[in-house]
């Protein structure tokens, strides 16, 4: 059989422990989006936010996500309805570089 | 900083206490922990659900189901200790 698996235990390309303690933006599969400072995880990406704060989406438009948020406090985010987790500072909105493209 | 967190402790940790689950579409389930599995299917007790009116989604209808509930683990996105701040 192809593809990876039966390797040693614990290996992730994802590598949360650099992330502890600092401020996440995670998306989950159905459009929401939470912001919290990264508290915990395990190897299934389950994750622990601490005062983690859920970005409203549009009333109109459930794709469109506002700046408006709710508390939420400390959670427990399911890892199987993770489908990103990036460092908020990372994050930097540029112009989009698709527009225009041919093919 | 402590020591990491682990996420299924802190739900272990939260059993017998109130907790507000958010599931992936817009419905969501508050009432007692009573319990849960591997594949994070719950076990609720006095449970209510909040879900959109599907005439109006814009408004939230509240249901008291009551007694315990079996809440299926596979939508479950976020999960709250504590329940849900009521307003």
């Amino acid at each position: 059989r192809g593809g990876g698996g039966g390797g040693p235990k614990k290996e992730s390309i994802l590598e949360l422990a650099k992330l502890t303690d600092a401020p996440v933006r995670v998306k989950c599969l159905g459009g929401r989006e939470l912001k919290g400072k990264l508290r915990g995880y395990d190897e299934l990406v389950n994750l622990v936010l601490d005062d983690c704060e859920e970005f409203l989406r549009d009333p109109e438009d459930q794709t469109k996500v506002t700046d408006k948020t709710r508390k939420l406090g400390l959670v427990v985010v399911r890892g199987t309805q993770v489908s990103l987790v990036s460092p908020e500072d990372g994050l930097e909105e540029i112009a989009n570089p698709f527009i225009g493209e041919e093919d | 900083m402590a020591n990491r967190i682990l996420p299924l402790e802190l739900i272990d940790k939260a059993i017998g206490s109130p907790i507000w689950i958010i599931m992936r579409g817009s419905t969501e389930i508050t009432g007692t922990l009573r319990g849960f599995d591997d594949f994070v299917n719950v076990v609720i007790d006095d449970a209510v659900e909040y879900s959109p009116d599907p005439r109006d989604p814009s408004r939230i209808v509240k249901t008291e189901i009551g007694g315990e509930i079996l809440l299926n683990g596979n939508h479950v996105a976020v999960m709250v200790p504590g329940g849900k701040k009521e307003e």
